[in-house]
Order: structure tokens, then sequence, then C-alpha cells
């Protein structure tokens, strides 16, 4: 018996040993803690809430609600193959996106997420002791009114949130526009005015503080006939003239300077997405509207286009209208910009790949360019790339040639994926690694030239249009073959005139909604439903806050 | 018992054979009803102490004292016969089996108790009964065997994912499964390392009633594999070879190389003829041979039993250079010691697999779309390179993907009898995985590719300790069986993975040399990982209670706590409660001649699935440097790490629950040659685990997990399976049986007005989904556009749901589901003397299947362009070359089926026959068919489909895209006993 007992005491050992687990979870691969030191701890806290930046703009998110929407750029469904993604380019175009458009629930989840973040920041910053504590808190309060901004004009509502674990007080109207108004002229002295253009400095609090001025008519009555008061008007100016009087911005003399590889000190540029090669930089801009058959860097033959949007022949043609008889390329310093000389000189075919760059701006006609045969690039003798006509060999109809039309639409003609004139207003960056990723350019939030033109949509809606022509013709005038001064000034030439500074900037459904536009009709687009000028909350959104009645409900017309 | 019974006779038989004084003698054979010679069949001679037994080749002579004598034949399992000598010296006798005196043994976990005493809805499968074939993974062997069970192989890939699916899903979330007991040992997801062969039995168990003493892992059903052991008093080597053709056995009907010139024509668009007549699909794919050996050593004593086996099967999938091979090796033994008070099981199995396969899904997409008239291979016996098309054969020679890598598991059980009936068992088991796949891109010149390596490492623990109690007793009518217990449990995995680019084109494969990339980058390159930790601690009891043989009642009862769950709600407790009723033992039964069995079996229980993502309890923030979490701050220096919440605490997360109730009927008639049962089920599941979004959309993450309470997902169900056997007595025998099952799923009060999931593949599809889970409507419902037909404009029409003259995402209806309304299948089998055939058909019916592959591939804008199409494309002569083809119902097709899964025909030799009794005791050799037959609507590959395309982790069901397709299989067999 002792023997039993002995077994059984060595087989009740393990039951023992093994029995005392308390189930606490062990994390291996993520961090419940770190340890760093305050500067550490606010410059991590603070960075992520910039960080946000490169999923809101880009190409499927704040561009397509921002550009798709508008007569600057359309989407067709690019040959029946490309670009069909359930319809939601097409129905962005003709205004009538619905609350399950996953482009409209990313967007708002990544300024959403901008704002929590900043929430974060906001609360933790005051607990460390770091000279820069002040300015930081002073960015992260502005970064949350800035992305209230985004989310008032597209979803016409803003969020107020203090501490972390309080649930958000959702504002509408005047409230909200209020609410932004007093943030921004909070923090607006404690900024740093030398971490621009990629951080907030005061330059750019005060052009947002114009632009929401400017755009506060919209917000606060957002379905009804804006009407801007005076003192907006005069704030604007206001805002902008400090903006001019510190002189630290200046018009840039080449126009596409400021959307090239090297624009992050291009005094053009007051607020813009930092974007850095090692670490979140991406081309989407540069390639979203490119041919699928178009390569724009020697050293990548698997970096094309995506045959993605163009603008309408609507608003093609107010380029032409208000150039006539002078073709736009010739006329304007900012429609286009040769780089690829067999364009004008038909006898050069073979470019050193380190002098091969694409044109840029507005795309029209025959495309030129590398040759690409399976999977690589058509070499001259000695060397060089050869440049020549290009065909839509990746779209498996090699005889059909890359021919960008005026036209496009939605018809099957209209689809093809040559339609519409393209747009390259960023360059490529010449630093990555598979031609699409690494960009380089700074994305421009906020420019010096909108602060020109917001003081002078300001001073013509006071009624001084000759005031706001100066201001006008001062941005013409900075670049390089500047385009003709205009000569009288009205609310039509100057939306007009934004078109032709700002296009595909991720600005015109704002101005379209401003200057009583978007409910017109353009390209494909009937729809004059003023319900539509916010977009559909998001209907996850809304099945989320479905217990708590009455607390966040769907827009009017949704 | 029964063995030691048999052996007291066996000795006391003989014992009396050399004690008595002859008289006269009598000769003959005893064999089996399947002609086999029965060894050991105890002889004795009524009313006398004389007797003998049977010898190896079931012959035997007996003594008798007259010869009106008569003579006993006894034998365990078999009728006890009575013969009269009648003057004979010669009297040859066949044994038939003994239904009523076979103990059919439920496992049951934790034990295993005659089928007899069983009150819950189990199904014991045992190997004879398993499908035959090709088997790549344990759950082949059961489907259509088990009513209630789905079983769907996700592709035709011989390592594709098979779902299994008990009694329809209870979550929307991926990790239905079931739960797999290997000897005792709990195992993390499927049984798929097994060497088939090995198995010896599967035993299901359905209701909550049987599965809730695995409670929180309980609610998806248990699968119990219970592996070959050795037998007392017989030893054998069983060696088997087997040789397998497959062929593929459906191609997609695309146009053939003249159709196709025609057609591209017909449309409008421009025909490139390059003169060739190519069949892409018979060129990516070839007659693929599968070799199976298998090696089992088996025996024991009364104190020793083992069985140890060795298994090799090398597998070629249709697809060319798709390689499949299996090495596996099984150990068991049992030990007996102190006058049989402690005994020792151990258990030990070990695989070692290597897959090498190409990229499937491209391969494919190119074999179904190139032009036909393009040759694939030039006048050098090259693949010949095209500009805009690619070639899949160079895709063969240029991308791969190697899987390689080995489990071991093993567990050890000893058990202590302390006292008459009172029996301690610990049980200890070890199970590790250690894989690696290796997926290359060669570099090349034409077409050029870089060249890449990625590599994948993954490894699995888990580890297992058990200690339990029984007691069986018995108090005049009443006897009972209490069972008491403690389980921990640790489960371990780690996943990490690297890669570089940019190789030289040189004879050396990235995967032997990754050091000659060239391009290395963390942008392009940054390796990632993860590993977690799971604890289980349970604690379980069962009690069976039996009155008079003629009343029993079970009751289990297991708390689990896990680490997953949260600190809140750290265990859950999940009991259990069944009746069965053996009308058959009752007086007013007595004289009935119909019935040889019936049972009634009513229980309840309740389960959970803890199969719920790890730290969702837990809040978690991270800290680094990512394109989004980090930002420049500052124009020189390193970025800073972010340091961002990625999750938010929620201490209340626990497992879903799922109650069940179950009724079933057993029953048995003509003689026991017809059984059936039939069960009713409902299973209610609530608690259902989801990602939610938050009422403030204002928070660090976009959603958070949670128990939704008030949402259901329930099944309802009727079960029937039938089987008759019959002996004809003249050499010929054979059995039918079939079950179905009728299961009703759906989805209640949901807070979400959709949740979507199935995200549709291929050019122009992005974004748009093609599952939708709603309330009122089944799990794996399709939530699409209504396609209604083309316009005049020559464009898709669809249904305007909400009459707002606009088309979107509002005018999506549920279409149908994925799963069946009804799963059946039927069976049968002939035996005349030697030979022995069987057929096995297994079938679906109501459901639907989204064809994603003709979504993005058989469109009319693509035969314009040149590229193949099948002729459902060309269905509207008026549609327009330009008409897109968004997801809608055009590409919904009915998905029933029913399959000739397999047939087999086998031949028994006697080796005595043929002049090898001396060295072999048993040979045959079979031929058996997989897939031979096909009756579906569907005109995919196949109508067992289901592309995995889940969104954040709610599982999609039904979706074909581009998948391996099936093949047909001729196996040759071959098997020998010494």
């Amino acid at each position: 018996m002792k023997k039993i007992i002995l077994i059984l005491a060595i087989l009740m050992s393990a039951f023992v040993y093994q029995s005392c687990t308390k189930l606490q979870e062990t994390i291996l691969d993520e961090t419940l803690s770190v340890k760093l030191s305050d500067q550490e701890a606010a410059n991590g806290i603070l960075a992520p809430v910039y960080g946000k930046f490169i999923d809101i703009f880009t190409h499927t998110n704040y561009f397509a609600l921002q550009e798709i929407s508008s007569d600057e750029a359309i989407l067709p469904y690019r040959g029946g193959t490309d670009w069909g993604d359930n319809g939601i380019y097409l129905s962005m175009h003709q205004h009538v996106t619905t609350s399950t458009d996953p482009n409209v629930k990313n967007t708002w989840g990544h300024i959403l997420q901008g704002i929590s973040r900043s929430v974060t920041a906001i609360n933790t910053l005051p607990t460390l002791k770091v000279a820069s504590s002040k300015t930081y808190l002073a960015e992260a309060r502005g970064l949350k009114a800035y992305y209230n901004m985004l989310v008032l004009d597209l979803f016409g509502l803003a969020f107020v949130k203090d501490e972390p674990g309080n649930p958000s007080v959702i504002l509408r109207g005047e409230k909200a526009v209020e609410y932004i108004k007093s943030e921004l002229n909070d923090i607006i002295n404690d900024l740093d005015p030398t971490v621009g253009p990629g951080r907030l400095t005061p330059n750019a609090a005060l052009g947002l503080l114009a632009r929401l001025h400017l755009q506060s008519a919209v917000w606060k009555d957002v379905y009804g006939n804006p009407s801007f008061l005076p003192a907006d008007m005069d704030k604007v100016i206001e805002y902008c003239d400090k903006v001019i009087s510190s002189g630290k911005q200046a018009l840039s003399p080449d126009y596409f300077a400021i959307f090239g590889n090297n624009n992050h000190d291009n005094k053009e540029l007051i607020f813009a997405v930092d974007q850095r090669p090692d670490l979140n930089g991406h081309n989407r801009l540069a390639y979203f509207s490119l041919s699928g058959d178009q390569f724009p860097l020697p050293e990548f033959p698997n970096a094309n286009g995506t045959d993605g949007p163009a603008i309408t022949s609507d608003f093609y043609q107010t380029w032409v209208k208000a150039n006539a008889p002078i073709d736009p390329a010739l006329a304007d310093p900012r429609f286009y910009q040769q780089n690829i000389s067999f364009y004008t000189n038909p006898a050069d075919t073979c470019v050193a790949a380190k002098d091969f760059k694409i044109d840029r701006g507005i795309l029209r006609g025959q495309q030129y360019g590398l040759l690409r045969v399976n999977g690589a690039f058509v070499k001259c003798g000695n060397g060089s790339l050869k440049v020549g006509k290009l065909f839509s060999v990746t779209r498996n109809k090699p005889t059909l040639a890359v021919d960008f039309t005026e036209k496009v639409d939605f018809t099957v003609a209209g689809s093809d994926y040559s339609t519409g004139y393209r747009v390259e207003k960023y360059e490529f960056s010449s630093k990555s690694a598979s031609g699409r990723n690494f960009g380089e350019a700074d994305i421009s939030l906020v420019r010096y030239a909108d602060i020109y033109l917001m003081r002078a949509e300001a001073k013509l809606r006071k009624g001084d249009a000759a005031g706001a022509l100066a201001d006008v013709n001062t941005v013409r005038a900075a670049r390089t073959k500047p385009a003709k001064p205009l000569t009288k000034m009205d609310l039509e030439t100057l939306f007009q005139e934004r078109g032709f500074e700002f296009y595909w900037e991720m600005i015109r459904r704002s101005d379209m909604i401003r200057f009583g536009k978007y409910e017109g009709a353009w390209t494909e687009k009937s729809n004059t439903d003023k319900s539509k000028r916010v977009f559909p909350i998001p209907q996850t959104a809304i099945d989320g806050a479905s217990n708590l009645p009455g607390y966040l409900s769907q827009n009017q017309g949704y | 018992m029964k063995t030691i019974r048999n052996i007291f006779f066996i000795t006391i038989s003989l014992i009396f054979s050399f004690v008595t004084l002859s008289a006269q003698q009598v000769t003959g054979k005893v064999l089996s009803e399947n002609s086999e010679p029965l060894i050991g069949v105890s002889i004795s001679v009524k009313g006398t102490a004389l007797g003998s037994v049977t010898d190896l080749d079931g012959n035997y002579s007996v003594d008798v004292k007259g010869l009106n004598d008569i003579l006993i034949f006894y034998y365990i399992g078999y009728k006890t016969q009575e013969l009269p000598v009648n003057g004979q010296s010669i009297l040859n006798v066949t044994m038939s089996p003994d239904v009523q005196q076979i103990e059919q043994i439920t496992v049951i976990g934790y034990g295993s108790i005659s089928n007899r005493d069983v009150t819950g809805s189990v199904k014991t499968l045992r190997k004879d009964e398993f499908n035959k074939g090709i088997i790549n993974s344990p759950e082949q062997l059961l489907q259509g065997k088990v009513a209630g069970v789905n079983v769907t192989t996700a592709s035709g890939d011989p390592n594709s994912a098979i779902s299994i699916t008990v009694r329809g899903p209870g979550g929307v979330r991926t990790g239905s499964d079931p739960l797999y007991v290997i000897d005792g040992f709990a195992i993390n997801g499927s049984a798929n390392f097994l060497n088939p062969e090995d198995i010896e039995s599967i035993d299901i168990l359905k209701d909550a009633s049987a599965t809730a003493i695995y409670g929180a892992r309980g609610a998806n059903g248990v699968i119990l594999i219970t592996t070959k052991k050795g037998k007392e008093g017989k030893s054998s080597l069983d060696f088997s070879v087997n040789y397998g053709v497959s062929t593929l056995a459906r191609a997609l009907g695309v146009f053939s190389p003249n159709e196709f010139r025609k057609q591209v024509t017909a449309v409008g668009g421009t025909l490139q003829d390059l003169g060739a007549n190519t069949d892409w699909q018979k060129e990516i794919t070839r007659s693929a041979l599968t070799k199976n050996y298998n090696l089992n050593l088996s025996g024991g004593s009364n104190k020793l039993l083992y069985n140890a086996s060795l298994g090799l099967q090398d597998q070629e999938g249709i697809i060319k250079t798709n390689d499949n091979k299996r090495y596996t090796g099984r150990l068991s033994v049992g030990q007996k010691f102190m006058q049989d008070r402690l005994k020792l099981d151990l258990n030990l199995g070990v695989t070692y697999n290597t897959v090498n396969r190409p990229s499937i899904g491209s391969l494919i997409g190119d074999a179904i779309s190139n032009n036909p008239t393009f040759p694939a291979l030039g006048a050098d016996g090259r693949p010949v390179q095209y500009t805009g098309i690619s070639n899949p054969l160079t895709t063969l020679e240029l991308e791969k993907s190697i899987t390689e890598g080995a489990r071991i598991i093993g567990n050890v059980s000893p058990s202590f009898t302390i006292l008459k009936g009172l029996v301690y068992k610990l049980n200890f088991g070890v199970d590790y995985s250690n894989y690696t796949t290796d997926n290359q891109s060669l570099p090349n010149a034409v077409p050029l590719r870089d060249g890449r390596l990625e590599t994948f490492y993954n490894i699995g623990s888990n580890r297992l300790i058990e200690n339990y109690l029984t007691y069986e007793f018995k108090i005049d009518k009443h006897s009972f069986n209490a069972l008491a217990g403690h389980s921990y449990q640790k489960f371990f995995g780690q996943a990490r993975a690297y890669s570089i680019n940019k190789f030289p084109i040189n004879n050396i494969e990235p995967i032997y040399n990754p050091g000659l990339g060239q391009e290395l980058t963390l942008a392009n390159n940054r390796p990632t990982g993860s590993a977690g930790i799971n604890e289980l601690q349970s604690y379980f009891g069962r009690l069976n209670y039996q009155f008079n043989d003629k009343y029993l009642v079970t009751a289990t009862v297991r708390a689990d706590g896990s680490s997953k769950f949260g600190a809140n709600n750290k265990y859950g407790v999940f009991p259990s409660f069944s009746i069965g009723w053996r009308i058959m033992q009752e007086d007013f039964m007595k004289g009935n001649k119909l019935f040889s069995n019936l049972k009634l079996r009513a229980g309840w229980g309740r389960t959970g699935n803890q199969e719920i993502p790890a730290k969702i309890t837990q809040a978690a923030f991270t800290s680094q440097v990512g394109s989004n979490t980090s930002y420049p701050l500052f124009n020189t220096g390193s970025y800073p790490p972010g340091t961002t919440f990625s999750r938010l605490a929620n201490p209340d997360i626990q497992w879903e629950v799922s109650g069940q109730t179950n009724v079933g009927i057993d029953f048995g008639i003509f003689g026991g040659a017809l059984n059936g049962t039939i069960d009713y089920f409902n299973k209610v599941s609530n608690n259902i685990l989801l990602e939610v979004i938050p009422s403030d959309p204002v928070q660090p993450a976009g959603t958070f997990w949670t128990n939704v309470k008030d949402m259901e997902i329930d099944n309802q169900g009727l079960e029937f399976a039938l089987n008759y056997e019959k002996n004809l007595g003249n050499s010929w025998r054979y059995n039918l049986g079939g079950n179905s099952s009728f299961i009703k799923n759906i989805v209640k009060n949901s807070p979400y007005s959709v949740i979507p999931s199935g995200n549709a593949s291929g050019s122009g599809l992005t974004s748009a989904t093609i599952n939708g889970y709603i309330n009122n409507q089944p799990i794996g419902t399709f939530y699409l556009k209504e396609f209604t037909g083309i316009d005049d404009k020559g464009l898709s029409k669809f249904r305007d749901v909400d009459g707002d003259g606009i088309i979107s995402d509002k005018d999506r209806v549920a279409l149908g589901s994925a799963l069946p309304k009804a799963i059946f299948s039927f069976f049968g089998g002939i035996g005349f003397k030697e030979l022995d055939f069987s057929v096995n058909f297994n079938g679906v019916s109501g459901n639907k299947i989204y064809d994603n592959t003709a979504n993005s591939n058989f469109y009319k804008v693509r035969i314009s362009k040149g590229i193949n199409v099948t002729p459902d494309a060309l269905d509207y002569p008026n549609e327009s070359i330009s008409n897109a083809a968004p997801v809608s119902s055009r590409y919904l097709k009915d998905g029933s089926y029913l399959r000739l899964n397999n047939m087999s025909l086998g031949y028994t030799l006697k080796p005595s026959a043929i002049g090898l009794g001396k060295i072999l005791t048993g040979a045959r050799v079979s031929v058996t068919g997989q897939n031979l037959w096909l009756s579906t609507k569907y005109n995919g590959y196949d109508p067992e489909v289901n592309t995995e395309r889940n969104i954040n982790g709610v599982s999609s069901y039904g979706i074909d895209y581009l998948s391996y397709p099936k093949a047909k299989t001729i196996l040759f067999g071959l098997n020998l006993t010494f």
C-alpha cells in the first residue's frame, strides 16, 4: 500500500505543478507599457496625430470624395474591366453615393481616428516635462480642429471630445463652426513658425482660419443659400494679410515645382503632408490617373499608371474658353509642362535613363514614352532608352494607341482605357524601390496662392472687385511665362481661376458648394439634390450608434 | 472480461483434451461468415468434460464419447452453436456473428461506454465504414457518413482546407470548426496530419449533452479519433501498397480554338490568330500519380499491447509541379503492472510533410483566359513569351511555394485502480509542430523578373495535463458511473516572415542562398511576426446512472477558464443533462416481433465557443515607426516611434454560448438487420462575438470586440440515418444505408443592418462584397443586386428594390445561402464469397454558389478583347461588348450536387489457396475509384468549393474563385498480412 501511495503522490505532483494558473493572458508581441524619456514620449504621442494624414490624403479617400464628386474628375468603369469597384466611382460622380461606400467609410474612419489621436495627445502632453510641450499641445489641439473642419465639410458635423473616456458631444452647423474657430484661435500663438510646412505653423493656422471664415456660410446652413457675412470676409482678409505680412511665404515661379520631389522647402507650401520616401511616402497621386501603358520611371518596368480618373470635358472647356484662341498649353504655365522632347522633336527617340521624365499637368492626345516589351524597356544601341508611341499593350489591345481623348463619360465608348485628359500634377519619386512606393513630394493642403485667392474672394464678396482682381493677377504674374493678366473680376471668373490654380488639389467640391455650382450639370451629372452637399455617415457608424437613439443620426437624403 | 473468459475456456478445454481417454474423433473446420478461418474457437462436447480449440487454419479435432453427442461451438462475438454429430466424423461449421453480443463501444470523452447506454447524439464510425481512396485528411473519411455533419473540401488541392460543420454554423466568424481529440488529447485545429490508415474509429459528438463535457470548446461538436491499438493474442504485420492515377475531373467549358476564332469575330473583336490549337487547361494539368505505402505491426499479450506503423504517401497534384509528400510514424503501447492495477497507455505520432505548390490562382486565371490559338511551346520546346498575356508554363517554371515541416504528438496516460471500481487517471500530452514556407520567384530575363524570396516560419505547441477519477458501482438495480477531473492546457503559436528581393540570374535558387539577394529595405522587406499563448483550465464531472437497464440518465458539467476571456468572465460553466429510455427492455415489448432495438433519447446542454481572437480583452498600444503611426516632426534625424492605441479593452469578453436540445430515437427492426436513428435538434447560439463600431465614433481604434447578448444564430434540424445489412447465407451478403439532414439556419437580432463578408476578387470588383448576414436570413446568405437582364442599350439591368431610380447598394437583397438546406448520402455494398464491392454517394441541395471566377473572367468584354470565355458570356445576344460585369446575382448559381464519392471492388485471397499459406495469413487486392460521377447544374470546376474571402474574420461561404480543380482518381491497392 505504501508503494501505491508513493505512485499516487508522484502522479498527483503533476497535478499540483500545473494547476495553479490564474489564466492571466500573456502578451508576447505587443507592448502594453514602454519606457520612454519624456521627450520621446512627447514625440511619440504627437507624431501619430499627424500620422493619419497619409491615410486621409490619398487617391481613394479624400481625393475621391473632393475631386471625383466634382466637375474636375470623372472615373468611368474603364474598358468594363477596371475601376468598376461596385460602381462607387460612378455614384460618387453622379452624387448618388450611399452610406455603404467603402471610400466614404474609410475617409470617415481615418479622420475620426485622427481626432481620437489628438485627444490622446492632448491628455498626455501636459504630464510630460519637455520644453516643446506647449507647442506640441497647441499642434495637437490645432489638428483636432483641422480634422473637425474636414468632418464638418464632408459630413456636416463635428465632435467635441476632451477626455478619452467621455463620449463626444456632436455639434452641427453654427455651433460646430464656432467650436473649431475658438480652438484655432486659442492655440495660434503657441505654434512654432519654424516647423512648416509639414507641421502646423501660425501661418498654417491662419490659412485654416481664413478657409473657415470663408466656408462658414456654407457650414452654418449646409442645405441653404450661403450668406457671406461681411464680418467673416473681414476676418478672411485679416488672416490672409497676416500670412502675407509674415514674409515667410512666397509664390513659386515654377508652378510644377510646388508639386515636385523637392517641394518641401518651397515657400509656396504653408501646410502639407510631409512625405518621406523611407517612412510614409507614396506615388499614388502621381500614378493614379496615368495610362496602364505609361511607365514613368526607367528603373521600374512594372510601375505604370492605372487609367484612373480624367478631367471632364466641361472642366477642359473652361481652360479653352478662358484662353481662346490660344491653346491652354501655350497660354497658361499651369496647364502643361513638357518633359519628353519627342513631342516637339520626333527625332529625339533615345533618352538617357537619368534624363527621362514624363510630362506634367494635363496630358492630352497620343502619348509617348518608354516602350515595354516582355517586361523590359526597349533600349537604343548606346544603352539609352527608346521613346516612342504608346499602345494599349497591357490592356491586351496592342494596336490601340494610348491617345487621350477629350470625351470621357460613362458610355461604352467614353469608358475606354484612353478616354479623358489625364492629370500628372505631382512628380513621381526618384527614390522609389518599386515605382509605386517611396513618394517624396509633400502633398499640399494649404498653399500661398490660396491665401491670395481667398483674400480676393473675400474682397469680391464685399464688393471690392478691383482689389480681388489685383490679388488674382498677383498669383498669375508670379509664375514663369505667366498667363495674361485678367481684366475683370466676378464670382464666375474667380471660380474658374480657382480651378486653373488648384485643379486636383482636393478642394474643388468645397469650392463648388461655396460658389453654388454643386447642384449644376456636367458630364454624367445631373443630380440637383442639395442633400448631397454632405456625404452620408457610414452605415457601420450608424449601426454602431443604434443603441443610443438620436445620438448619431443619418444626414438628410440618405 | 469476455476475453479473459474466452482464454479461460480455451485453457480448460485444452487441459481436458489431454487428460481424457479418446473414444472416437470428430474433425472439421470453423469459418467466419466471410469464410475466413476462425482461430481459437472452443468446442466442447455437451454433457462431458471433453473439448478442443481450432488451430491457426480453423481446424479442430475433438474426441467424443459417441456419435450421437452434441458439439458446442463457442466464440466471442458469435452465436454459440450446438450441433449433433449424427454419426459424422467430419463436421464443418460456419459461425455467424451475434449482433446482440457485439458490444459497440462509443468513445464519449474521458471514457467510453457501451453504445446501448448512450443518451446523447453520437455517431461512431469504424474503419471499415470510412470512405475509400486517396485521403488527405480524416474529415474526408466521414464525408457523407454522418447525418448533420457537412464536410466541404474548399478545392481540389490535395492540401485544401476542409471545413466541417456539425449541425450548422453557430457564429459569424471563422473558427466554427469542431474540436478534435486524438486518443484523449485535444488539439488545436484539424487532424489533417494523421495518416488515415492509423485511425481505428471516429466518434462524432453532435449534440450539447454529448459535447458539454468539453465545455467552452464543445459548441461546434467534438470529433474523437481513436488510433489503432494492439489486440490481445493476435500478432500481425500488415503491408499495403496503393497506386493511384488522378486526372482533371471536369475542365471549364471555355471556347475551343475554332469556336473562339468564330466568336471573337462575331462580337466584333479583333482576332489575333496564331494558328495553334492550345488547350491551356490541359497544358497546366497532368495525369498525376499517387503512391501510398503502409506498414503496420500489431500484437499483444495480456500484459502488453502494441501497434506500430509507418506510412508514406507521395501524391502528385493534377496541376503540374504540385507535389505532396507525407511520412508518418505512429506507436501505441499499453502495459499493465501490479496485478493489472496500474495500466499505462502511450501514443506517439510523427508526421513529416513537404508540399510543393505553384501559384494556383494565376495559373488557372491564365489557363482559362489565354487565347487558344497561341501556341504554348515554341519550336525550341520552351514556353513562348507573349506581350499582354502571360504563359502559365513560364509561371510554373518561375514561381513556387514549398512548405516543409514536422509535427510530433504524444501522450502518456497511466491509470491506477485504487479500489474496486475507483480508477485514477493521468493524461499528459505534448504536441509540437514546426513548418517553414518559402515562396520563391526566380529572377528571369524574358519576361523580366527581379526574383524574390519570402520565408514564413510557423511554430505551434500544445501541452496538456489532466487528472481524473472514475468510480463505477452498482447497488441492486441501480448502476452508477461517476467522473470528476481537472484539466490544464497551454497553447503557444509563433509566426515570423522575412523576405529579400532582386536576385542575380544564375542557376542558384534563392531558397538555397537567400544572401544572394541584392535589395533589402524596411519598406519592402519589413519582417513581420506574431506570437501568442493561450491557457485553458477546466474542472469537469459526469454522472451516468442506470436503473434496471431501462432508464439511463447522464449529467455533465464543465467549468472552463481561458486566458482569452476577460477579467470579469474568467470561468464559464457548461452543464448538460440527458436521459435515455430503452423501451425494448420494458415488459410490454416482450413478445414483439418487429423491433430488436428501440431507444428514446432526449437531452439538453449548454456549450461554448472559445475560439475568439487572443488579446481582444486587453487594450493595446504600440510604439512603432510605421507609415501612419509616425511622422517626420523634424527635418532631419530618425522618425519618432508613434505611440498609438490599436485596440480598446473589454474585460467583459467571453465565449459564445450555445444551448442545444436534442430528441432522438434509435431503432432496430427485422431482427437487427435494419438499424436507424432519427434526431431532432434545436441549437441556439447567442452572446455572438462581433467586432463592433462604438456608438461614439471618435475612438483610438475604429472597432472593439464585444459579445452581442441579444444576437442569436439558430440551427434547427432533423437527421435521419438508416442502415440495412443482410447476410443471405448462400455466400451473398449486402448492405444498404443512407442518411440525410435538413438544417434551417437563421440570424436574429443582429445590431447591424448587414454584416458583410466575401470580398469579391478580380479587376474591377474591388470593394464589392458577396455575402451579407442580415436578420432573419441564414449565415452564408448571398446579399446581392438582382440581375434582371440586358436593357436596350446592351447594358445590365438590376432590380431597383427601393424604387429610387438608382441602382445602389441599397438595392441588394438576400438571394439564398451557401448553406445547403439538405445534406444526404447513401451507400451500399455487396459481397460474394471473397469478392466485395461498395459505393458511396453524397450530395447537398438547396444551396447556391457565387461563381466569382466567371464574374471576373467570363463576360462579353473579355471575348471582344481576344480573351477566352465560356459560352455563358454570350447568353445575351444584345449585350454590349463593353457592358461591365459588377457583382450581382448574374453569377449566382445553383450549388446542388450528387456525387459518386467513391466506389471500390476488392478480392480477398486465401493465401493457402495460392500456396503461400505458410508466409501470409491474408491478402487482398482492390481497385477504388474516386469522384467518378457528378451530377450538378453548376458549371464551375466543382460545386463543392469554398474560396476563403472573409472580411475581418467574418466567414465567407460558397464563393468559387480560381479554385484548384477537382481530380478523378483510380486507385489500385494490394494488402498483405503476415
